[in-house]
């Protein structure tokens, strides 16, 4: 963080070995002392204090209640509970659909609360958990701000487009498994542009790259900008041990997961067993969502979904890169955040292929680097204003119309985001989505008769709650789509749909229902007992028709 | 369940053991700062000390004259070179005259002992040593004429008692034992012993060393018994707070060869690990003030048996790991040490790649190869040299077994073994 403040010239005993007091070659500054850096730290701790307590605020009030509980957040949340309970990976048999490290995490964030009140382990309250990482991530972006050589202004402008974009807000406020990952990524860029370029520090960011790519197999694509970070960051002599010994942790590290299936003896596909070959085809052959610029086509839908909450970020970030990358050659901002700006690029382009598939958590991994960019941006246009050819003794006036046309762009770009932001923070802080869930889970605890002995299936956002109010978990409370797509559970339903008594048909269940056999024959033969919520979003409770019930 | 407890906890042990030695290892590439601060500091072209030179020569009349030679071009104005040759080596000590009648600052001293041993042979001639500052040499070093300047300096600026400079073997294409052996030394001269300068505790090598005659002779000269004398040196002045120095340039290091077959290496390993051993046994470290001294002079005393053990050990482990049936979790804290030594592994690979830099030498691919290859021999050796150390201190036989082969067809190499890491 002191890479920027101005050095002070303190003589530091470093090392005992006098031999060294003057080098053949220049030698840098040595790292100021542990008070000393206390001292110069401090508006840095204050500036980040703030900021932290604001995005707190604003992240964790209603955060059970907005944004809607989504089937994915069920999924991780559920096997983080199958973590602590011993059940192994997941409560369903593992199939290597991502690496287990994101969930083992939220397993061990959330034990303790877990421990104190065991039904407390659902989606809507599990969510505090991830204020914590949103904390970490949110101060780890100021650090990494400072270290690029920002401004603390600008580090923090960088800290609060993170944390209080209403796109960050709705996003970071979820349990998935992209926020724990850009967390470990965020602390990987630190460590790569750590001020002492430490041999261990670099080593490091390795392990970290690796728990990121571990977290969420994503990351993997972002490896190439911390590299040139960590380059950047080196020092001729040093360089080449630093940077081999981060990229043998990481390889190390990562080869954890592929040692981890052979040592199960699921690396390869082979008869009766899942594997982690299949695990990767399965991400890898994904149905694509079309290109991202055709308007008919899935991938525009979900830009355009992130561009309803906001636009500044994502697009003033874009841009932003796009604008590093070009004038990398003269702008010495650019040089700086090249990481940052390289991982936009990356991250652009991934998402530009013609027919790739593009979920809805993409944007997640590029919040941190678009705001940096975007910030260095707006330090870079501040710095041209304010002091580009500006002259020992400049006439009053020429200075007077320097700050004014700073004043003018101040007030624009004010007058456009906070309006906005504050709206889409107001709609974060007071909405109700999860109405329809709560509801639906109190009647499915309070009006069935002998929940132990019902079989029902649900989205994975509502299984905690039901395994809470006494189903059975995984054979009684069913992940709807393993009634079709796990043999280990279609085993258990020889009748098909006949062999289950309920069907909460949430819009997920609804869209899904259409290519899962059993799920879409359950929705037929059944009727509404109660409903929750009103249209698209609303949540039926069905009841399998009785004439085929009896078990 | 006793195994897996068992297992993990032999496992956890030995990757601590892997990660500090790494870590240590490491030391000098730490910062950019740090790897500044283990050179020399340019001289200031003053000199304030004189030196006395020692140059032990035993059936080295091949080289002698070349390296007296050589030492006599230093750019220092201010030394004197004592050869000390045996009673009993008339060609050595032809040479050696020849050199002093040639030149005033060649001097020579006779070392009559029965039993002959290099410690001796330098007690003969530290009463006769004139200068300031006694610097020890083996006979075929080659010595850089600015390193007595530098030292000089170092002494001036920085009050040590006393001074240690970098000895590197250099030919590292000889063999696949050569090339391990070289990276060994410039791991332990580039890194390792900065470490152990900073920590205060320290065990000298056997050439390129050079320290106050007041604070020698109060300590007695070395020690005659000792099979590692120059460790021992090292251990009794540091271990009573006299402060030592290092420095390593690559263009000012003694540059040496290696043992030249295995069998001399492995005896040279033997003696080095016996006397670590006797080092050990004599407790003088136990005088040093801090806990964590003791514990680095204790491990770092004890690590060819250390060595020996993790060499065995590690592969073991894996294959319990591999073979067993042991919990996954319990599999994977197996796996932690030869993570370890993997990351080790390539360190080596790239201070290979950082040595052909340093000196301007070739690195071939095959090089590599031969690292990697010959990584697990080069183990074997070292565990070989260990437990043979072990046997010859149990049956009480600490003599030279360098002398011991002395006879009608010695060649240079034989006597290369007092090398010294």
């Amino acid at each position: 963080m002191t890479s920027t403040l101005p050095v002070v010239t303190v003589k530091v005993p470093t090392q005992r070995q006098p031999a060294s007091k003057t080098a053949p070659a220049p030698r840098p500054p040595l790292p100021p002392s542990r008070a000393s850096r206390l001292r110069s730290a401090r508006p840095d701790l204050l500036t980040c204090g703030l900021l932290l307590v604001a995005i707190m605020v604003v992240q964790g009030w209603n955060i059970a209640d907005y944004p809607t509980l989504s089937d994915d957040e069920g999924t991780y949340l559920s096997q983080a509970w199958a973590v602590q309970q011993g059940r192994g990976l997941a409560h369903y048999t593992y199939w290597y659909d991502h690496p287990p490290l994101g969930w083992i995490q939220i397993a061990a964030l959330t034990w303790i609360p877990s421990l104190l009140s065991p039904d407390s382990m659902t989606v809507g309250s599990m969510r505090a958990v991830m204020l914590l990482v949103s904390a970490v991530s949110a101060v780890l972006v100021y650090v990494l701000g400072r270290r690029l050589s920002l401004p603390r202004w600008a580090a923090g402008l960088a800290m609060a487009l993170f944390g209080l974009s209403p796109l960050s807000v709705v996003l970071q406020r979820e349990i998935f498994l992209d926020n724990i990952a850009v967390m470990w990524v965020l602390v990987a860029f630190t460590l790569a542009a750590s001020p002492s370029r430490h041999l261990w520090h670099h080593f490091a960011a390795g392990l970290a790259a690796a728990a990121a790519v571990l977290t969420k197999e994503t990351m993997l694509v972002i490896l190439p900008a911390l590299l040139v970070t960590m380059w950047r960051h080196g020092h001729r002599d040093t360089r080449k041990f630093a940077l081999t010994g981060a990229i043998t942790a990481c390889a190390l590290i990562g080869f954890a997961y592929p040692l981890f299936a052979l040592l199960k003896g699921e690396l390869f596909p082979g008869g009766g067993h899942v594997s982690l070959f299949d695990g990767l085809k399965y991400q890898m052959t994904r149905p694509g969502s079309g290109f991202i610029l055709d308007p008919g086509s899935g991938s525009y839908g979900v830009v355009q979904s992130w561009l309803y909450y906001d636009r500044v970020l994502p697009l003033g970030g874009l841009a932003g890169a796009l604008l590093l990358i070009v004038s990398w050659r003269w702008s010495v901002t650019a040089r700086a955040l090249a990481g940052p700006a390289l991982t936009i690029g990356i991250l652009a382009l991934v998402a530009m292929r013609p027919n790739g598939y593009l979920p809805a958590m993409y944007v997640i991994q590029a919040l941190p680097f678009l705001s940096l960019v975007l910030a260095g941006g707006v330090a870079s246009v501040a710095h041209a204003v304010l002091r580009r050819r500006r002259a020992e003794g400049e006439r009053r006036p020429f200075t007077w119309a320097r700050y004014v046309v700073a004043a003018v762009l101040l007030g624009v770009s004010a007058a456009y985001v906070v309006p906005r932001w504050y709206d889409g923070d107001r709609t974060a802080v007071t909405a109700r989505a999860n109405a329809p869930y709560r509801a639906a889970s109190k009647w499915l605890a309070t009006e069935v008769a002998d929940p132990a002995r019902t079989r029902v299936l649900v989205d994975d956002a509502l299984w905690l709650d039901l395994v809470h109010a006494g189903y059975e978990p995984g054979h009684g409370v069913i992940w709807f789509y393993k009634a079709d797509l796990d043999p280990a559970v279609t085993k258990t339903m020889p009748r098909g749909w006949k062999d289950l008594d309920y069907v909460v048909a949430s819009p997920t269940v609804r869209r899904d229902a259409v290519n899962l056999p059993n799920v879409r024959a359950a929705m037929k033969h059944s009727s509404p007992v109660a409903t929750f919520g009103t249209g698209d979003g609303r949540i039926e409770i069905r009841s399998i028709d009785a004439s085929g019930g009896a078990r | 369940m006793l195994t897996s407890v068992f297992i993990a906890a032999v496992s956890l042990a030995l990757f601590w053991m892997a990660a500090f030695t790494l870590w240590w290892q490491m030391h000098a590439w730490r910062t950019p700062e740090v790897l500044a601060s283990t050179r020399f500091s340019r001289p200031d072209g003053g000199e304030g000390q004189s030196f006395s030179l020692l140059l032990p020569a035993r059936h080295e009349q091949a080289v002698l004259d070349h390296t007296i030679q050589r030492l006599l071009e230093s750019s220092h104005t201010d030394f004197e070179i004592i050869v000390i040759v045996g009673h009993d080596d008339p060609e050595t000590a032809a040479v050696a005259e020849r050199a002093a009648e040639r030149d005033a600052r060649v001097r020579v001293v006779v070392d009559t002992h029965e039993k002959k041993n290099k410690p001796k042979a330098m007690n003969t001639a530290l009463p006769h040593c004139r200068g300031d500052i006694v610097g020890v040499f083996d006979a075929e070093d080659q010595v850089h004429p600015e390193l007595l300047s530098h030292v000089d300096h170092a002494f001036r600026t920085t009050g040590a008692d006393v001074v240690q400079g970098g000895v590197q073997l250099i030919n590292f294409h000889s063999s696949w034992y050569s090339l391990r052996n070289c990276l060994e030394y410039f791991f332990w001269f580039r890194s390792r012993l900065h470490l152990h300068a900073q920590k205060g505790f320290i065990p000298l090598g056997g050439n390129t060393v050079f320290v106050r005659t007041d604070v020698l002779r109060d300590a007695g000269g070395w020690d005659p018994e000792c099979l590692a004398e120059d460790c021992d040196l090292g251990v009794r002045l540091s271990s009573v707070g006299k402060k030592v120095v290092v420095a390593y340039d690559s263009d000012m290091v003694t540059k040496e060869e290696t043992p030249g077959s295995l069998m001399s290496l492995l005896k040279q390993r033997t003696r080095w690990n016996q006397g670590f051993l006797q080092v050990y046994r004599k407790r003088d470290w136990k005088q040093l003030p801090s806990f964590g001294q003791r514990l680095l002079a204790r491990y770092t005393l004890m690590t060819p048996y250390l060595q020996a053990v993790t060499g065995v050990v590690i592969p073991l482990n894996v294959a319990v790991a591999l073979f067993l049936d042991v919990p996954v979790g319990v599999a994977f804290i197996t796996f932690l040490p030869a993570v370890t030594a993997l990351v080790t592994f390539v360190f080596e690979l790239v201070g290979l790649h950082d040595f052909g830099k340093q000196y301007g030498l070739r690195v071939r691919p095959v090089h590599y190869l031969k690292l990697v290859v010959g990584g697990p021999f080069y183990q074997l050796l070292l565990a070989g040299a260990a437990v043979r150390a072990v046997w010859r201190e149990q049956r009480g036989r600490n003599d030279w077994e360098l002398t011991s082969h002395v006879g009608a067809h010695l060649n240079s190499s034989e006597s290369r073994e007092d090398v010294h890491a």
